[in-house]
């Protein structure tokens, strides 16, 4: 979809449903719509609907960072110790590994 | 382009094609070793053993081991690493040094060579299944001193190796000759290998299974949503038994001698454990004699007698007992046999034919094959002045064995099934109400020095395939006839198996009818020799056919021994089998009943088969042989502590393929030289790209606006979705 071609209060409703789904625990989307909606909260020229868009990209950001952070902390946290968790380790795995521990 | 020229073209892609296109291009670059056979993982309570490789295989430049010095050369100055070490059985002592100096070192691909037969070969461990020893055992692999029975053991089998280990056997020395053809035109410069096309292996036996046992049992059992890969399976298999007279409950008053054998063997290698010396010769001499026992005392006489003799054939021996342990467990709860179980104290005598091979090449010349009985510790108050009820019957079996056959009391106990019992009914064996007796050939240390390896085969035992007919096609000459003819002498390894038999049988005879056997029914030399042919040369034999399930059309298709090792519980492999439908053709009772008779229920006690019989035309068997699960107690405890070393927890890991390959790898130079044509031709191929957008406007008339491009930074990517 070109952003450029749409009207602005269809931009600000299409940045606020991908603020809504991300709240489905989908913190990609929020990414996406940091991404998407950035220049038109930041850059561009003030327009009405802009503080709204800035708004709710500010929030898309701030969850996916956070998302980032517990993610990130997770992983490491698991990588690193799932062999020392035995049972545990295995038993939160999707795959386990072949061939090793 | 005129017509000719189009001729010439279609005529020389067409040739093109047709000298190429037959051989893919992989076949072009690869020559696939064919025959050889890999060593594996195999876990236990606590560790992980055997060889793998990384799941695209282990890759390494070829190089030819012949002494110490190569190895030092591999292990510090090769260059051009990793290696992969060609060694020859002889010189495998060689590959200890490459296990602790691994880094350079990629696989190893061993191969035997007739002419160059090395002075021993095993890889048990010094001490084999000393974990699974009863109190008492002094023979210990970490500490020195006191008793070593596998003393040129190198443990490996029960260890972590690096690297992958194939095997190649001297049917397929041709592979070897590939292998040298090719290192002595690649690879013969050694000092001089670094940037040049090398003569390379590339060894895959990625495995699954890893850590131990605990673990791979529990990934296995994990069913995920989409993972539901096996990783390793229970080592086991089938045990065998046979009763003189027929169990059933009402008769479970009689006595027993219990009189057992180990079936299996094992080796490094995937299925290659031939175990001639190691079991065989014990598996032949139960069968033999168990068959002359039951001429000897016909089944018919049962209710005269209250001793029975109960024969069995353990599976699984080689890896901490696993076919005694569970006999000896499902007699302390009284579930074994199924039909009628045993108590622990009805058991009076247990006579183990143990490992009896080793010492037959040394006597190569001589008409004699001694014999030691180990007798562990007997408790002070069941020795009495020798009227033991052991020491009589050890006293009868050297009269009937022509030969004293020492008892060897008081000593460390050679590893064995009687472990088990001693470590799992330690209540009756320690007060002995079951006395317990091994014969074995040795004293302190194994006289077969390829004790459960791929090399333990029919030359170690001096034994050679005589290929006597039988008379009538039914029966079989007797060992005096076979001497007074000439076909065979007292010096061959199935006239010395045949008189032990023989000895066995009459000694047991005595033991149930309680005076000396007088009549002149033996064993037959020439039914040892056809039995040693079936387990070591050729399944496809006279006796193994005849012993097949009558079902079963033409002859089977095998070009070898059956395979010793027990494999695993999932699958059932054929020497128990083998064995179990022998003991029942050459014991049972021949009925003639049809094959839809046959399979009528029997008498209690008993089982009927339908085999094949001499003549092929079928025969129903009714016999008192069976078989049962021989899976360690381990697997079958719920909540068992693997770690806890009670019983064997031994396991096998899940592979997917086995395979190896010869090639000449690439120098490093042409990866160089297509790596920098990538870059330079990136590197010309952007500034074009900068050149032609700069210059646009001489090439294109009407340019179009850069405007909508460069609008925002997603819509390159979003104009794509229709909108």
């Amino acid at each position: 979809m070109d952003l450029s071609k749409l009207p602005n209060d269809m931009k600000l409703q299409l940045c606020k449903s991908y603020f809504k789904v991300g709240c489905l625990f989908l913190p990609f989307v929020w990414a996406v719509n940091v991404c998407w909606f950035f220049r038109d909260a930041f850059i561009k020229p003030a327009y009405d609907e802009q503080k709204l868009i800035k708004k709710f990209v500010i929030m898309s950001a701030i969850g996916a960072f956070v998302w980032a952070v517990i993610l990130v902390t997770w992983i490491t946290v698991y990588q690193t110790n799932r062999v020392s968790w035995g049972a545990t380790g295995d038993a939160l795995s999707f795959i386990v590994p072949l061939g090793r521990a | 382009m005129s017509l000719k020229n189009i001729y010439l073209l279609v005529t020389i892609i067409l040739l093109i094609f047709k000298g190429y296109s037959c051989e893919r291009l992989h076949e072009l670059i690869y020559s696939s070793i064919e025959g050889s056979a890999a060593c594996f993982r195999r876990l236990n309570g606590t560790h992980q053993t055997g060889c793998s490789t990384s799941d695209k295989g282990a890759v390494g430049v070829v190089h030819f081991v012949q002494d110490h010095d190569d190895v030092l050369w591999l292990a510090t100055n090769a260059s051009a690493g990793p290696y992969m070490a060609v060694v020859s059985t002889s010189k495998f002592g060689l590959v200890e040094f490459l296990i602790d100096h691994p880094t350079n070192i990629a696989g190893v691909l061993t191969y035997e060579n007739a002419s160059d037969i090395p002075s021993f070969f095993t890889h048990d461990t010094r001490c084999p299944n000393e974990f699974s020893s009863a109190d008492g055992n002094q023979c210990s692999s970490s500490k020195e001193g006191g008793v070593v029975w596998n003393e040129k053991g190198t443990g490996l089998l029960k260890r972590e190796i690096p690297f992958p280990i194939f095997f190649i056997p001297e049917s397929r020395y041709e592979e070897i000759e590939k292998i040298s053809h090719c290192f002595g035109r690649f690879n013969y410069d050694k000092n001089n290998q670094r940037g040049r096309s090398l003569c390379s292996i590339q060894l895959n036996s990625f495995m699954f299974a890893a850590i131990n046992t605990e673990v791979c049992m529990r990934r296995s059992a994990t069913s995920t949503i989409v993972t539901t890969t096996k990783v390793c399976d229970p080592l086991g298999d089938q045990n065998v038994y046979y009763s003189l007279f027929p169990r059933t409950k009402e008769s479970k008053k009689q006595s027993i001698t219990l009189v057992t054998a180990r079936i299996d063997s094992a080796s490094l290698f995937d299925g290659v454990s031939p175990g001639a010396a190691s079991s065989v010769v014990g598996l032949v001499t139960l069968i033999s004699a168990a068959a002359a026992l039951a001429q000897l005392i016909p089944v018919s006489k049962s209710n005269l007698y209250d001793t029975n003799i109960l024969w069995t054939l353990f599976n699984g021996e080689a890896f901490d007992y696993i076919g005694s342990q569970r006999v000896a467990y499902d007699i302390k709860r009284g579930v074994w046999p199924p039909n009628a179980p045993l108590a622990p104290t009805d058991v009076k005598l247990h006579v183990e034919i143990g490992q009896i091979g080793g010492s037959l090449s040394d006597y190569v010349n001589e008409n004699i094959w001694p014999l030691n009985a180990f007798v562990p510790t007997l408790a002070p108050s069941t020795i009495n002045d020798g009227e033991n009820d052991i020491q009589i019957f050890l006293k009868q079996l050297s009269n009937a064995y022509n030969m004293t056959i020492p008892g060897i009391f008081n000593g460390s106990l050679p590893p064995s099934s009687i472990h088990s019992f001693r470590r799992i009914l330690s209540n009756v064996t320690e007060t002995g109400e079951m006395l317990e007796m091994l014969l074995v050939d040795h004293k302190e240390t194994f006289t077969n020095v390829f004790y459960n390896s791929a090399l333990d085969n029919s030359d170690k035992i001096a034994y050679a395939y005589k290929n006597i007919s039988m008379i009538n096609n039914v029966t079989f000459i007797s060992t005096a006839e076979l001497i007074a003819d000439g076909l065979m002498k007292e010096t061959d390894t199935q006239v010395k198996i045949s008189r032990l038999a023989t000895a066995l049988a009459h000694a047991l005879y005595q033991r149930v009818v309680g005076e000396a056997y007088t009549g002149n029914i033996t064993v037959s030399a020439h039914l040892v020799d056809e039995m040693l042919y079936c387990f070591l040369k050729n399944e496809t034999c006279k006796l193994l056919s005849a012993a097949e399930f009558g079902g079963n059309e033409g002859p089977r298709e095998g070009a070898g021994p059956a395979p010793l090792y027990v494999g695993v519980t999932s699958w059932n492999t054929v020497a128990p089998v083998f064995a179990g439908h022998l003991l029942a053709l050459l014991t049972g009772t021949q009925l003639s009943l049809n094959k839809s008779q046959c399979e009528t229920k029997p008498e209690s006690g008993y089982t009927r088969l339908w085999l094949k019989g001499w003549n092929h035309s079928g025969v129903c068997i009714e016999t008192t042989m069976n078989f049962s699960q021989a899976l360690s107690p381990a697997f079958i405890i719920s909540d068992y502590d693997f770690k806890s070393g009670t019983y064997s927890t031994w396991t096998e890991s899940v592979w997917q393929t086995m395979w190896a390959r010869v090639f000449v790898s690439a120098s490093g130079g042409s990866a160089c030289v297509a790596a920098a044509t990538g870059a330079v031709s990136t590197l010309i191929a952007a500034l074009l790209t900068f050149w032609l957008r700069r210059h646009s406007s001489l090439i294109f008339v009407d340019p179009p606006s850069a405007t909508i491009v460069v609008d925002d930074a997603a819509s390159g990517i979003l104009r794509s979705v229709n909108c």
